[in-house]
C-alpha cells in the first residue's frame, strides 16, 4: 500500500519537476528540446539536471567563482553536460599552460621511435 | 600501435583534402598563465568576427581552484555569444577537414609525462602534409609547427578531443546531423533568437526532414508572431511525419492564434489519437482550442 503511494508521488513529481524545467517560452508549444528528450536517456538526464544544475553551482562556488558567475555558467551547460560534470570538477582535466621541456623530451622519443621503428 | 592516427595518415592521405593549408588570418591571442582555455576561445570566437578578449573569457571559463578550464566548459561559453560549439569526433582527419574548411580547430593536449598531466587548449590553424606538421597558435606561441606524431601524442591523451565554434548560419563540414541537433539546442538554451533562427534554418538546409529541427524553426517563427510560415513549415512537417504529435500540437496551437479554431479543433484531435509522451499537453492544448472556439 505504503510503496504503491510512494510511486505515484514520486511519478507526479518527476512529471511535475519535467513540466517545470522546460523551459515554455511559447504557451501552448512543445518545445524542440522537450522533442530532443523524450528518449529515455534524455528525459533521466532532463531530470536529474534540474536539482543537478543548483549542485553544480555549489560545487563551482567551492572552486573559487562567485554566486552569480557560478550560476550563469551553468546556466550555458546543456542538461547532459550537468549531469555529466556533477561531483567530478576536481577530477576532469583543466587546461592551462603548455610544457616546451617536457616537449624536447617527448621530440627526442619520437624521433628515436620513427627512426627505428619504421 | 603508440600513434595510430598519424599512422593511418602517413599511410593513406584522406581523399579530397588539400596537402597544405594554412589560415593565416585566425588572430593571435597571446595567453597569460594558466589561460591557455581563454585565449583558445577567443581566438576561435574572433577569427569568426565576435567582439571578444581573453580576459572577458577568463570570466566565464577560468575556474580559480583547478587554475584551468574544463572542457565542458569550453564548450558552453561560446553559446552565450550566439555561437554553436561542437565537438568534433576523435579523429585526426575529422581535424583536418574542418581546418581545409577554413574553420580553426581547439584541441586538448597533455604536455605531461608518465604520472605527470600538464593540460593544454591550443588551436590547430594549418597544417602541411609534406612536412608532416600541423600549425598552432599556442601559449605565447603565435606560429608553433608541431610534427604529426607529436600532435598525435600530446592530443591522444584527451582521447582526442578537439572542438570548433561557428556562426548560426555555418555547419561544420564533419558534423552529425543528432550532435550537431544538440550542439544547435544547447545553443538555443540560452543563446539569442535570431541566432537560434539562424541556425535551425542552416540545419534545415543540411538535413530538411529533421522534425525536431522543424519543430524548432516553426517555434522561433511562432515566437515572433510569423505564424503564416510556422503554419506552412508545420504543415510540410506533419506531411512527412504524419505521426509527430509535436508537430500536430503546434501545427493546432498556431492555427487556432490564426483564429482558425475548427481547423485547429481537427488537427488536434489528430494528435490526441495517437496519445504518446507528449498527451498531457496536447490534452491542454485541446481544452485551450475548446475555449477560444466558445468565445
Amino acid at each position: 500500500m505504503k510503496s504503491v503511494t510512494v510511486k505515484m508521488i514520486c511519478r507526479f513529481l518527476i512529471v511535475s519537476v519535467m513540466m517545470l524545467s522546460f523551459n515554455a517560452a511559447n504557451a501552448g508549444m512543445i518545445g524542440a528540446d522537450q522533442v530532443a528528450a523524450s528518449g529515455a536517456q534524455s528525459e533521466r538526464a532532463a531530470v536529474l539536471s534540474v536539482l543537478g544544475r543548483s549542485e553544480v553551482a555549489s560545487q563551482m562556488q567551492a572552486l573559487g567563482l562567485d554566486p552569480k558567475s557560478a550560476k550563469d555558467r551553468v546556466a550555458a551547460m546543456s542538461d547532459s553536460e550537468v549531469v555529466a560534470l556533477n561531483g567530478q570538477l576536481g577530477s576532469v582535466p583543466a587546461g592551462a599552460d603548455g610544457g616546451a621541456l617536457l616537449l624536447l623530451v617527448v621530440v627526442g622519443l619520437l624521433v628515436w621511435w620513427f627512426f627505428w621503428k619504421r | 600501435m603508440m600513434l595510430p592516427q598519424t599512422v593511418a595518415l602517413r599511410d593513406s592521405w584522406p581523399a579530397g583534402l588539400p596537402q597544405k593549408t594554412e589560415l593565416t588570418q585566425v588572430p593571435f591571442f597571446p595567453q597569460k598563465d594558466y589561460q591557455c582555455g581563454p585565449a583558445a576561445l577567443a581566438t576561435s570566437l574572433a577569427n569568426f568576427k565576435v567582439k571578444v578578449t581573453s580576459d572577458e573569457l577568463i570570466d566565464q571559463v577560468y575556474l580559480p581552484a583547478r587554475q584551468g578550464s574544463l572542457q565542458v566548459e569550453m564548450l558552453a561559453a561560446p553559446r552565450r555569444y550566439g555561437m554553436v560549439s561542437y565537438q568534433l569526433a576523435p579523429r585526426l582527419e575529422d581535424l583536418l577537414r574542418e581546418v581545409a574548411a577554413g574553420v580553426p580547430v581547439v584541441v586538448l593536449q597533455n604536455y605531461g609525462v608518465g604520472p605527470f598531466s600538464k593540460w593544454h587548449y591550443a588551436v590547430i590553424v594549418g597544417f602541411d602534409y609534406q612536412r608532416g606538421e600541423v600549425i598552432l597558435r599556442s601559449g605565447e606561441t603565435e606560429r608553433l609547427t608541431l610534427a604529426f606524431p607529436v600532435l598525435e601524442y600530446t592530443w591522444k591523451a584527451s582521447n582526442y578531443w578537439a572542438m570548433v565554434t561557428l556562426p548560426p548560419d555555418r555547419i561544420a563540414v564533419t558534423a552529425d546531423e543528432s550532435r550537431w541537433l544538440e550542439a544547435v539546442l544547447a545553443m538555443e538554451r540560452i543563446g539569442d533568437a535570431l541566432a537560434s533562427k539562424t541556425a535551425y534554418a542552416s540545419f534545415l538546409k543540411r538535413w530538411p526532414d529533421n522534425v525536431t529541427a522543424s519543430v524548432g524553426m516553426a517555434n522561433r517563427f511562432h515566437a515572433s508572431g510569423e505564424l503564416n510560415e510556422a503554419e506552412h513549415l508545420l504543415r510540410r512537417t506533419t506531411r512527412r511525419h504524419p505521426d509527430s504529435v509535436p508537430a500536430l500540437n503546434n501545427l493546432a496551437q498556431t492555427l487556432s492564434d490564426l483564429g482558425r479554431h475548427d481547423e485547429a479543433m481537427a488537427v488536434i484531435d489528430r494528435a490526441a489519437a495517437l496519445g504518446g509522451p507528449f498527451a498531457a499537453s496536447v490534452a491542454q492544448t485541446r481544452e485551450a482550442i475548446l475555449q477560444r472556439r466558445k468565445q
